[in-house]
């Protein structure tokens, strides 16, 4: 992992948070939407792991908050959790299984959905709960038609590291 | 305990390599001991900002650097919905062919109406004028006369959770928090928030909004709010007020000048789809079809009072 990674990560999570503020929210199917950036930092943190995807969660979440002058931190606060999540199953359980992302992208849009509705029910703002959980299966789907373009894009950016950049241990092979 | 330095032999090829000073990596535990550090770090960095920005959304220094933020990422979001544009206007383009012929026999019969009606108006608003000279009227600031209109484009769209947008003007085109925000078709909402160059236009869809509406037809008041299935609902009607389908509805404007509203009188808003009584309701149930298309807000103009 060197600072270029993290060059090519914050590029990416940046591009991929000024398409979802200005094209892929409006983009409604079925009172679903897909969301880009999910979607790419659910790669990034399974290709570098635990720390990228924290870090990555957290200033795309800082990014779409200005771009749209939401509440400061909501995104971010959520996000940092994905992220995180998804890097610890990168490194650990989902390491070279090739569902790993779309999986990982399933269940985080999941989580995703149901953190920021528990976030604004706990601060007491408007949370939908009904359109949300509509809108959820078709979200999903959206979420994942965009997986395979954009983890096959990612990872051609950020190799996957060798197993010895995760883990310490000598390997045997499988 | 080994060396860090010692020779790693793996199993498989029965090779030896010597793994360099250089190479070393910190142990398993220091790793995992950073990652929870980090994590934790920015776990209550989100929440103070969100502690910071709850208390103060609309002022201090954490939202001048917001609005600072969202300026240098203005242009961006503006090439974005660029780009985009022809892909969204190529879709709008064959979705509206297929109901075209249809829309254009409804439109020759709405327009035929129309210039009836623009007859007979044009007619009473020369005798009101009269009137109003004749009285000494005074009267608030009126729609559109004494507004001027900031267009300006979307930037960003609502998502599920919250109904607003921002748009690309601030306040250094003359937008302040409560700016009515319109589209050619009618009212779309009013600005909650703003910075030198983007605002955010929190819409009348927003669970939370509410506009006092009148009935111009019937001169009816009420209350203007999120209805089921995209309509709106003109709340606080008396059951004995008589409101018809297709009486047209606009703002109410202020009515005492110590409690002024933030939306002039006169705004279009949309038409009454259905109207009927209750016996558990109070008030009367009035559907109402919105004028403005919210789920395809493009160009708005945001209303800023004329000096």
């Amino acid at each position: 992992m060197s600072g270029v990674d993290g060059l090519k990560a914050a590029a990416l999570l940046f591009v991929a948070a000024i398409f979802q503020v200005s094209i892929f929210s409006q983009a409604r199917v079925l009172g679903g939407e897909p969301d880009i950036l999910l979607v790419t930092l659910v790669a990034v943190a399974l290709l570098r792991g635990s720390m990228f995807g924290a870090v990555g969660g957290f200033f795309g979440g800082l990014l779409v908050d200005t771009a749209t002058l939401s509440k400061l931190g909501l995104t971010s606060l959520v996000l940092t959790l994905a992220g995180y999540w998804i890097g610890r199953y990168g490194e650990t359980t989902g390491r070279d299984r090739v569902h790993a992302p779309f999986l990982s992208v399933a269940v985080t849009t999941v989580l995703y959905a149901f953190g920021v509705l528990i976030v604004l029910f706990v601060l007491g703002e408007p949370a939908p709960a009904g359109p949300m959980v509509r809108g959820l299966v078709p979200s999903i789907v959206l979420n994942l038609v965009l997986t395979a373009p954009v983890y096959w894009l990612v990872r051609r950016l950020l190799r996957p590291l060798d197993h010895g950049d995760y883990a310490t241990e000598v390997q045997l092979l499988g | 305990m080994a060396s860090r330095d010692r020779t790693a032999r793996v199993a498989v090829l029965g090779t030896s390599v010597q793994r360099s000073r250089n190479e070393r990596r910190p142990s398993r535990g220091r790793t995992a001991h950073i990652r929870r550090v980090v994590l934790l770090g920015l776990v209550l960095l989100a929440l103070v900002l969100l502690t910071v920005s709850f208390r103060s959304p609309t002022g201090g220094a954490l939202h001048d650097a917001q609005g600072y933020g969202a300026s240098v990422l203005r242009p961006f979001q503006v090439a974005a919905e660029r780009v985009a544009r022809p892909f969204r206007d190529a879709y709008d383009y064959v979705s509206g062919l297929t109901g075209a012929k249809a829309e254009n026999k409804k439109l020759h019969r709405e327009v035929r109406q129309l210039r009836a009606q623009y007859v007979a108006n044009l007619a009473a608003a020369s005798q009101l004028a009269e009137f109003k000279a004749l009285l000494h009227f005074e009267e608030l600031k009126t729609f559109p006369k004494n507004f001027r209109p900031v267009n300006t484009t979307v930037i960003s769209f609502p998502g599920t959770f919250a109904q607003q947008v921002t748009i690309a003007a601030g306040s250094s085109s003359g937008l302040r928090i409560n700016t009515p925000v319109v589209t050619a078709d009618g009212l779309i909402g009013r600005v909650t928030n703003v910075t030198p160059h983007t605002a955010q236009v929190t819409l009348l869809s927003d669970p939370q909004s509410s506009v006092p509406a009148v009935d111009v037809t019937h001169h009816i008041s009420g209350l203007i709010r999120r209805g089921p299935r995209g309509t709106f609902d003109l709340d606080r009607v008396p059951k004995e007020a008589i409101v018809k389908k297709g009486d047209v509805i606009v703002t109410r404007g202020t009515v005492d000048r110590r409690l002024p509203d933030y939306y002039p009188y006169g705004i279009p808003i949309g038409t009454v789809l259905s109207a009927s009584p209750s016996d558990i309701a109070t008030f009367l149930t009035v559907q109402v079809t919105p004028y403005a298309r919210f789920d395809q807000l493009d160009a708005v103009a945001a209303l800023v009072p004329k000096k």
